[in-house]
Formats: structure tokens, sequence, C-alpha cells
């Protein structure tokens, strides 16, 4: 319990620290920001047009697919909003910058996870809540449901970041790679869990596992089903620890590197 | 009490190229099973050229990467396995690598620091004051790290890794690209540091200044091999066999006989610069037939320059080890 709490007031003092470098350059901060509210908020307008011919499609209404946005942007916004350097991992791994990370008394991967932000989060984090809030329109308990599930879809982005960043261990370069896979999870990741099914649906639990974003997350928060709930948590948690198990199994064989380089 | 221990610490690195039947794997070996001994307070200079295998064995001792083979214990840590014990007792610089947030000042990055290894706000306060004071962060305590000049930002990085006051100070090329100033300037900290406060040192450096300035001990490294372990005050004096001889006459001189082991570097109308091979002649000799050409009105015998006697070592075969 010491050890957690000593965690999360590291956790916020990287974030502080990670906000105050961004402000030094606020009005491309908030440009960004801005776009990636924009972004999703277009993605969103048109589901809107989609559902106004087809108000019901397999069984979900707007409502479920403004939900499963809000689900998937919120989870990846915190995830990233936080954890920024798990979208950098390939990278840094290639590139031998674990170096500076190694040399603090800290576990390496939850803290190495810490040292970036990613401005463009914070665009879909403001986004999922915003949209839940505003357009679900949801009660106090479907609302603490929905920040339980958003975490458990956060620490899904961040094992599925680190298992494919991780891959740098093995291959190289992985950074592209890690890329086009992270990609066609968060593409799948915002569509609706009901259009798929026999070999895509088997997909969608394993290889891209947008499933415990885009169904069981949804369903949980439609019916308050725990099993949903259970499930998706389950989801998250295994995909944290196969990323976790793959980034220390990669460990040793990391090479270093004499790239010169600079933080923040 | 010994700071670190190395016994036939070797590293080696594979590379793969070609494709199918045609890949071939190639055994890179960068640090060759190398030994040494570092006691508790002292500064060694452990240098090399380019790819002679520093970086790496600073990366084994740190704990960043794993040795292919051999022991290395550093403060009675293995640094591999113990990484985290180990880094609450050790300070690393990297030259080329900075662990300062670019767009914050350094007062930002001490601050989070503080937070890393886990130093109480009081304790934190105090030895913060004391880095800024001595270290004269208090001029750019509150610049961001990308305005400062690179001398500034090295003292603001050396500063920032002493702030847990560390036992062991890595230095690796702390002093690469800064002006003979900002170099004095850090060099005189880091000896401060050594002598006051009871620091280990372990410093690479390409620069003779920084060795000379900072350290008691020079290790040369070469081929991944030690070619040398020796103290820095003796390394000019007793490895090399020449000496360089200055002199200066009352009035004009016309020739300086030829004399085995002798080279004329320099020959002027009222003064002479000899470089003299001790080995194959005496300096007494060499002095007395300077009294017969001319009335001499000074005489200074020099030792070469380091930089000569490093790149002496340097070029030494890898299977010659020096020792003095």
């Amino acid at each position: 319990m010491k050890a957690l709490l000593n965690y999360l007031n590291l956790a916020i003092a990287y974030v502080r620290l990670n906000w105050n470098a961004h402000m030094e350059y606020r009005g491309a901060f908030v440009s960004q920001l801005l776009a990636m509210l924009l972004n999703n908020l277009m993605w969103v307008a048109f589901w809107g047009l989609f559902f106004t011919r087809f108000p019901v499609l397999r069984g979900w209404t707007v409502q479920d697919v403004v939900t499963l946005w809000a689900i998937a942007a919120a989870g990846f916004g915190l995830a990233h909003a936080i954890y920024g350097n798990a979208l950098q991992l390939a990278k840094l791994i290639a590139q031998g910058q674990l170096d500076v990370w190694m040399l603090y008394p800290r576990v390496l991967l939850p803290h190495l996870l810490l040292g970036q932000m990613n401005a463009t989060s914070w665009g879909d984090l403001l986004f999922g809540y915003g949209v839940y809030l505003g357009f679900v329109h949801p009660d106090m308990v479907h609302f603490v449901w929905f920040i339980g599930l958003t975490i458990s879809v956060a620490a899904l982005f961040v094992g599925f970041s680190v298992l494919t960043g991780s891959l740098s261990f093995y291959i190289g370069n992985a950074s592209a790679l890690s890329d086009q896979w992270r990609m066609a999870m968060l593409t799948f990741s915002t569509y609706p869990g009901t259009l798929f099914d026999g070999a895509i649906k088997l997909l969608l639990y394993s290889f891209i596992p947008a499933g415990f974003v885009t169904y069981l997350p949804v369903e949980a928060l439609r019916s308050l089903s725990w099993v949903h709930a259970i499930g998706s948590v389950i989801g998250s948690v295994t995909i944290l620890g196969i990323g976790i198990g793959v980034f220390y199994h990669g460990l040793r064989r990391y090479e270093s590197g004499n790239l010169i380089n600079m933080r923040g | 009490m010994v700071a670190i221990y190395i016994d036939h610490l070797y590293k080696s690195f594979t590379f793969s190229r070609g494709w199918g039947k045609h890949r071939k794997q190639t055994n890179v070996v960068a640090v060759d099973r190398i030994s040494l001994n570092i006691p508790c307070g002292q500064a060694i200079a452990f240098i090399g050229p380019n790819g002679a295998g520093k970086s790496t064995t600073i990366k084994m001792l740190t704990g960043i990467l794993h040795p292919t083979a051999g022991k290395a214990m550093v403060l009675g840590y293995v640094p591999w396995k113990d990484r985290q014990s180990l880094a609450r007792r050790i300070g690393v610089v990297f030259g080329q690598r900075s662990q300062l947030w670019y767009h914050l000042p350094p007062r930002d990055t001490l601050e989070l620091l503080a937070r890393i290894y886990d130093l109480e706000p009081k304790v934190f306060r105090q030895r913060r004051d004391s880095l800024v004071e001595r270290f004269g962060l208090n001029e750019f305590w509150s610049t961001p790290v990308r305005k400062l000049s690179l001398g500034q930002r090295m003292r603001a990085e050396v500063a920032a890794s002493l702030l847990h006051e560390p036992q062991i100070l890595f230095l690796d090329e702390p002093t690469i690209g800064l002006d003979v100033l900002a170099q004095q300037k850090l060099r005189n900290l880091i000896c401060e540091w050594n002598q006051q406060e009871g620091t280990t040192v372990f410093l690479t450096s390409h620069d003779t200044g920084d060795i000379e300035r900072v350290a008691q001990r020079v290790v040369v490294i070469n081929h991944g091999q030690i070619m040398l372990d020796a103290p820095v005050s003796e390394l000019r004096s007793r490895y090399l066999n020449e000496k360089i001889l200055s002199v200066k006459f009352h009035t004009p001189i016309y020739e300086f006989p030829t004399l085995q082991g002798v080279r004329q570097l320099e020959v002027m109308d009222f003064g002479l610069k000899l470089e003299i091979n001790t080995r194959l002649i005496p300096i007494e000799q060499v002095i007395s037939q300077i009294l017969q050409i001319g009335s001499v009105a000074d005489v200074a015998i020099e030792d070469p320059p380091l930089d000569a006697v490093i790149a002496h070592i340097y070029n030494q075969p890898a299977s010659e080890g020096l020792s003095l």
C-alpha cells in the first residue's frame, strides 16, 4: 500500500512536470488538443447521421455507439496522457534510450512509461468524458461504472502499447510495426462489437484485442452487468500482463546505444 | 574498502547479416576479460580511443548491460542483479545524454529527482541549496534547459547526479564540447567533490586535462583490454623515455653535433629545442655537449605532453599490455 501511494505521488509529479513542459508551448498544446476533440466529434457526428437512417444496428442504438466512442477515447486518452512513453517504447528500445531510465532506483517499466505525456491524448480524454456526460446523461451509478471501465480500458491500451513496442527487443526497430498494429487496434475499437462474428470476433479477442473495448465495457454499462465488467477487466489485466512479460523477457536482450538525446 | 571490483569481465555483441542460407553471425568483443579494483574515494580516469570498451564497461558497472561472462561488484552489489539498490548509491552523468527536462528549468528536474530518490523534503531542500551554491546554479536556476549554455547545462547535470549523495560518481565524457573555462570550472567541482566528500570518481574522457586535473589513477583500455594501470603522476615521467630539452644561449650558435638518441625539434639563433631518448643517451651527456657549443642563459627539461603519451599507448597492439 505504501509502495502504491509512493508510486502515485511519483506519477502525479511526472504529470505535473510533463504538463509544465507542454505549457512552455501552450499554443501548440491547445491546438493539438482541440484538433483531436474535433476529429473525434466528426466521427460521432457521422454515426449520428447513420443512426438517423438506421435507428438500430444489430441491437445497438446511437447511445451505445456514443458510449463506445466515449469509453475508447477516454481510455486511450487516460492511458497516454499519463503513460505517454508507451507510444514511444519501440523507438526508445531500438535507439538504446532505456539507459537513462535504468539508472534510477525505480521499477523500470512503470517509471519509464511516465516519462512523457502525449498532448493529443488530453483531447481524447476530454472528448470521452465530455461526450458521455453531454450525450448520454448518465446517473451517478452509471458514471462511476464509466470511470472504472475507463481505467480498465486504459490499462488495456497501455498493455497493448507495451506489448507491441517491446517487439523492438526482438526484431530491432519495431516502430512501424508497433504503430500499424496499434492503429488496427484503435480502428477496431471504434466499431460496435456486435458487428463482427466468427474468425474476426476471435481476432478481436486475441491478436487485436479490441473486443475488450467495443463489446464487454459497453454491455457492462448498458445493463450494469458485473459479468461483462469482470470480463472486461480480466481482458485488460491479461493483455497488460502479457505486455509486461514480453517487455522484461526482451529486456535481457537490450543492447543500449549511443544516440545523443535530451528528455522532455 | 573496495568501491568497484571487476574480475575477468567480458562482453561481446552478436550481429547477424544476410538472409536465409547466407545469414551469418558476427561476434564483436567489446570488453575482453578485464580485472580491476578501485578503492573507495579514489578518482580514476578510465580512458581509451573510440570503441575501446569504456562506455560498455560503465554500462555494465551501472547495471544497464549484462556481461557475457565475468564478475563485478559495485559497493557490494552485482550491478545487473541489484540495479535498483545500486542506483540509490551511484550517480551517473553521460556527457551526451541528459537527465534534465529540455523545456524546463533545472529547478524542476531536481524536484522530480527528489521524488524519484524518495528524499525527505527537509533533506532535499538542504542538499538542493548546497548544490545551487557550490555549482553556481543560481544564475540560471529558473531558465529552461534549452536556453542554457553547454557549460551551464553540464554543471546542472553533475549537480543533479549528486542530489542523492552518491558514493560513486560515474562520468562519461563530462567535458565534451565545453570551452576551456567551462571545462576548468567543471573539473574543479568534480575534484572538490572527490576530495571533500570522499566520493569515488570513475571518469572517462578523451581530454587529457580532465585526467590530469581530476584523476589520481589512470587505466587505459583498448581493444577491450586493459593496456595500462598507473598513477597519473607517474604516467609521463615513467612511461616515456623521451625528454624535451629547451636551451637559450647568450650568443648565437651555429650548429649542434649529431648525437644518437637526440632529435633537433627547433634550431634558432639563440636557442635549441631537442627531444632526447634517455634510453640511448644520458641527459647529462647532452647537456655537457650543449655547454661546449655556447654560453647557456637558460635550460628547461620537460616531459612530453600527456597527449603524446596517451597516443603512444593507444597505438600499442592488443596483445602488448603495458605496466609501470
